[in-house]
C-alpha cells in the first residue's frame, strides 16, 4: 500500500454506464427488462428495469459536481466523466487527496437494493453479476486504488452465499447488503437463522459486510409532498444516515453479532454523532430490561465496539471519538452525492479533525480502513 | 410557585381516575363510547381495562409501576390495585415530596391520548375536551402541575386552535403533537397545520413530541417474532433515540421554524445525545445546499437553540456534551410513574448524571430552563443550587 495523501475514503458511488448492462445481459432472454437508459420527449434520461424507475429517475446523482449542487443532471450528456470514468475519477482523488476509493453502486441503489426489489430473481441475479464483474473489469483492473465491493442477490440464500464467494474469488473485498432485505420484497426477516449462511460465508472469506444507510426507505420520515426537491433532497440526506440505528439496533438486539463474532459490519454513512447516543441508549435498555438474563454474552456497546464501524463524513470527530472508540470510525467524502465534502473535504477535515490527536487522526483518516480492507 | 427541592420534571405521567370521563360526557349521547373501566376476560381471568369508544384496551388499566413495589416492574390487573397516589392529585403531591421533584409536566397515560383512532371527529372533540378538563383540575389543585393538552385532531385547525386555547386558560402549560399525523391528514409541516402553531406561538405553549411520537407507524423495521417481549422492549425503545432526529429536520427544511420563529418545540423521552447529530447534519446540508437560496433563511442550529428542547435523565456521557447541545436546551425528566422512572430515588440517579457538572449549569438542567420554556414564576430559596 502507498500513501500520498493520508486519506483512505470509505464510501464513495460508481456512477454505472448506460451500457453496463445492456452488454452483458442476454436481450432474448431478458428484452428490455435489463436495465438501461430511458429517453422521454423532452430529452430528459432516466434508468429503467424490469419497467420500474431507479436512482429517483435520474440518468445519475452527480450533485457534487454540478455547477449549482440542487440540480442533478437530466440527460447522460450531462453526466460529468468523473462519475463514470476510472482515469477521470483518480484525477479528482488527487484533487481532493484521497489515496484509495472504497466503491459502493448508485443505479444498483446506494445501499445496493435496487435489484433486490425485483420480483424475479434470475433477472436479479443476472443485473448482480454484471455488475460485480464489471467493477472489476473497468475500475479495479484499472488502479489499485479502487476498492470494490460486490453487490449480492438477496434470495435465495443459497445464490446469495455462492455469489459473494465468486464475486471475493475475483478480487471484490467487501459486500455491499441492502440491510433489511425484507423490506425491498417477499423473504424472511433478516434476523432469523434463514441469512446466517450469509454472515458465516463473510465471516470465512473475512470480508466486512457493508450496510449503507437507505437500503429501505420505510426507516425515514418522509417529507412534505410538494416541498422545493432542493430541500426534499436535504430532508432525505439527514434522516438517512440516522435512520441506521434502527439497523445496528436490530442487528444487536436480534443477536446477529452475538451468533457470528468474526462478522464485521460497516455502517457506511452513518455519520458519527449519533452514535454516542444509540450506545448509552441501547445499553441502558438492555440494563433496565434485565437482558443480560435472556442469553446475552455481551451488551450492546460490547458488540459494536467487537464488530462494527461507523463512517462520517461531516460532524466533529473529538466529542465522540473516545466513547465510540478511536478504531470503530472511518472517514469518507462521499464522492459524487449532493451530501459530499467535494471540493472542500481538506477543510472539512481540518474542521472536524479540531483537538484530535496526531495518532486518531491517523486511525480514523486511513489506518483503521486500511486494517479493515486488508490494504 | 416556590421551588423547594430545585427539580422540575418535563415529562411525567398523569393517571386517570375511574370515573374522569363517564362524569365529564353526555351518558345518553356517548353512552358505551366514553372511555370506562370495564372488566374482561384474559387467559381465563378476571381483569380491568380501560374501554373507549366500547373497545377494551389489551394493556393495563393504569402504568404506574413506579408506584406498585416489587416485583418490579408490576402493572395492575384491577382497577383496585391502582394506588391513588396514581391518579389523585393530592395524593400525589406527597409523592413527589418524597422524591424531591418541585412540579412535573404532565404526559397522558391511559386510556392515552390517541382519541382519533376511532375516525369518529365529533367523539375525539367531547373526549379531548374531558381528556383536558380533567388535567386542568390539577392544575387548580396545584401549581405544581403543569399539564399539556391533546388535540382534537379530526376538527379543522381553528376548531383546534380553540382548544388551544380553552386548555391554556385552563392551565395547560403546552400541547402534545404527533411526529406524523393521523392518516388522512395533512403531513406535519403542511400550511394546513399553521392556524395550530400560530396560536401556540401567541399563547408562548410549547409543542410536545412524546417518545416514538407515533413515527413508528412510519419509519421502523418490520417485526420480528423471534425476540421475547423484553427484547422487543429494549430494541424499539432504543430506537426512539431518533424521533428528533426524524421530526427536527422537518420543522426546519420544510419553513415551519422559519414561519413561527417563537414556536417552542420540546422532545420528551426521545434523549438529548441526538441534537448533536440534528445540529451538525442539518447546519451540513444547508451550507453545501445553499438552502438559504431556498428560503431558509436561518441557520438551522440557530433556530434549534432557539426553539427545539430536549430531556435527559440516564445520559452521564451525554450530559458531557451540553455545551455543544445546548446547555439551556436541556430539561431533566423523570417518566414518573412509568418504567424509566426512578422514583423514589430520582436524586440518587441525578447526582450520578451530573457528577462533576458545575452550579451554574446543574440549575438550568434541574429546573431553571423549564421554567424558562413554561413561563413559571417561582420564588427560589437561596439554599436550592
Amino acid at each position: 500500500m502507498h500513501l500520498k495523501y493520508g486519506l483512505i475514503s470509505v464510501d464513495d458511488h460508481i456512477q454505472e454506464p448506460p451500457s453496463l448492462w445492456t452488454d452483458r445481459l442476454s436481450k432474448n432472454r431478458f428484452g428490455d427488462r435489463v436495465p438501461h437508459l430511458e429517453r422521454a420527449v423532452d430529452g430528459t434520461e432516466r434508468w429503467m428495469v424490469d419497467g420500474q424507475a431507479l436512482l429517483n429517475g435520474y440518468p445519475a446523482n452527480a450533485g457534487a459536481l454540478m455547477a449549482d449542487r440542487n440540480r442533478e443532471p437530466r440527460c447522460w450528456n450531462d453526466v460529468p466523466s468523473a462519475t463514470y470514468l476510472a482515469s477521470e475519477r483518480l484525477k479528482a482523488m488527487d484533487a481532493s487527496g484521497v489515496d484509495y476509493s472504497v466503491l459502493y453502486p448508485s443505479v444498483a441503489g446506494f445501499a445496493g437494493e435496487a435489484f433486490g426489489r425485483l420480483q424475479d430473481p434470475e433477472l436479479e441475479l443476472a443485473c448482480v453479476q454484471a455488475y460485480n464483474d464489471w467493477l472489476i473489469e473497468e475500475w479495479a483492473a484499472a488502479s489499485p486504488r479502487f476498492v470494490p465491493q460486490c453487490i449480492v442477490p438477496i434470495w435465495p440464500v443459497e445464490a446469495t452465499v455462492e455469489e459473494i464467494r465468486r464475486a471475493v474469488t475475483k478480487g471484490h473485498r467487501g459486500v455491499v447488503f441492502p440491510s433489511l432485505p425484507m423490506h425491498l420484497r417477499s423473504v424472511p426477516h433478516v434476523s432469523g437463522p434463514e441469512y446466517d449462511p450469509v454472515w458465516a460465508i463473510c465471516e470465512e472469506l473475512g470480508v466486512p459486510v457493508c450496510l449503507h444507510s437507505g437500503a429501505s426507505n420505510e426507516l425515514q420520515y418522509a417529507p412534505l409532498t410538494g416541498l422545493a426537491p432542493a430541500l426534499a433532497e436535504a430532508l432525505d440526506a439527514v434522516t438517512k444516515p440516522v435512520s441506521s440505528v434502527f439497523v445496528i439496533s436490530l442487528y444487536s438486539f436480534s443477536r446477529v453479532l452475538l451468533r457470528h463474532p468474526r462478522l464485521r459490519i460497516v455502517l457506511a454513512e452513518s455519520a458519527l454523532s449519533w452514535g454516542m447516543l444509540y450506545m448509552e441508549w441501547a445499553d441502558h435498555q438492555f440494563e433496565h430490561d434485565g437482558l443480560a438474563r435472556e442469553g446475552y454474552d455481551l451488551k450492546p456497546s460490547e458488540m459494536f465496539h467487537r464488530q462494527c464501524w461507523f463512517t462520517s463524513w461531516f460532524d466533529e470527530v473529538a466529542p465522540f471519538a473516545k466513547y465510540v472508540g478511536t478504531d470503530r470510525i472511518l472517514w469518507s467524502t462521499n464522492f459524487p452525492l449532493a451530501t459530499s465534502t467535494w471540493p472542500r473535504t481538506r477543510e472539512t477535515i481540518t474542521r472536524c479533525f479540531q483537538d484530535v490527536s496526531a495518532e486518531t487522526r491517523e486511525k480514523l483518516l486511513w489506518k483503521n480502513a486500511a486494517n479493515l480492507y486488508q490494504l | 410557585m416556590k421551588i423547594n427541592y430545585g427539580l422540575i420534571s418535563a415529562d411525567s405521567h398523569a393517571a386517570f381516575e375511574r370515573n374522569d370521563f363517564t362524569r365529564r360526557m353526555s351518558a345518553s349521547k356517548w353512552g358505551d363510547r366514553i372511555p370506562q373501566v370495564v372488566e374482561v376476560e384474559e387467559k381465563g381471568c378476571r381483569v380491568d381495562r380501560w374501554s373507549v369508544y366500547g373497545v377494551a384496551a389489551d394493556n393495563s388499566v393504569c402504568n404506574c409501576p413506579a408506584v406498585m413495589g416489587e416485583p418490579f416492574p408490576t402493572y395492575p390487573k384491577r382497577w383496585d390495585e391502582v394506588p391513588r397516589t396514581a391518579y389523585e392529585p393530592r395524593e400525589r403531591l406527597k409523592a413527589l415530596d418524597t422524591d424531591g421533584v418541585d412540579a412535573e409536566v404532565l404526559f397522558p397515560n391511559p386510556p392515552g391520548g390517541t382519541f382519533f383512532e376511532f375516525r369518529d371527529a365529533e367523539f375525539e372533540l367531547a373526549v379531548v375536551r374531558a381528556y383536558n378538563d380533567t388535567l386542568s383540575e390539577w392544575a387548580r389543585a396545584s401549581d405544581r402541575y403543569l399539564p399539556v393538552a391533546i388535540l382534537p385532531y379530526l376538527s379543522d385547525p381553528q376548531t383546534i386552535a380553540r382548544e388551544i386555547e380553552r386548555a391554556e386558560a385552563g392551565g395547560h402549560r403546552g400541547v402534545n403533537v404527533l411526529g406524523q399525523m393521523p392518516k388522512s391528514l395533512p403531513h406535519l409541516t403542511d400550511p394546513y397545520w399553521y392556524p395550530v402553531w400560530g396560536v401556540c406561538q401567541e399563547l408562548g405553549v410549547p409543542i410536545h413530541f412524546h417518545g416514538s411520537a407515533g413515527l413508528r407507524a412510519g419509519a421502523s423495521v418490520r417485526k420480528w417474532d423471534g425476540y421475547t417481549p423484553r427484547q422487543a422492549h429494549s430494541a424499539s425503545t432504543a430506537t426512539s433515540a431518533v424521533t428528533p432526529a426524524q421530526i427536527i429536520p422537518q420543522l426546519i427544511f420544510s419553513g415551519v421554524t422559519e414561519r413561527f420563529p417563537r414556536l417552542k418545540c420540546v422532545f420528551a423521552e426521545a434523549g438529548i445525545g441526538g441534537l448533536n447529530y440534528v445540529l451538525a447534519a442539518c447546519d451540513h446540508e444547508w451550507e453545501c445546499r445553499h438552502l438559504w437560496t431556498e428560503g431558509i433563511a436561518t441557520r438551522p442550529s440557530e433556530a434549534i437553540r432557539r426553539q427545539m428542547y430536549v430531556n435527559f435523565w440516564f445520559e452521564a456521557e451525554g450530559i458531557k456534551l451540553r455545551h455543544d447541545i445546548g446547555i439551556d436546551n436541556i430539561m431533566w425528566e423523570s417518566d414518573f410513574p412509568h418504567v424509566a422512572s426512578y422514583y423514589p430515588r430520582s436524586w440518587k440517579e441525578v447526582e450520578r448524571v451530573l457528577k462533576g457538572v458545575p452550579r451554574e449549569d446543574r440549575r438550568k438542567l434541574l429546573y431553571e430552563n423549564a421554567l424558562r420554556v413554561y413561563r413559571i414564576e417561582a420564588t427560589v430559596p437561596e439554599k436550592n443550587d
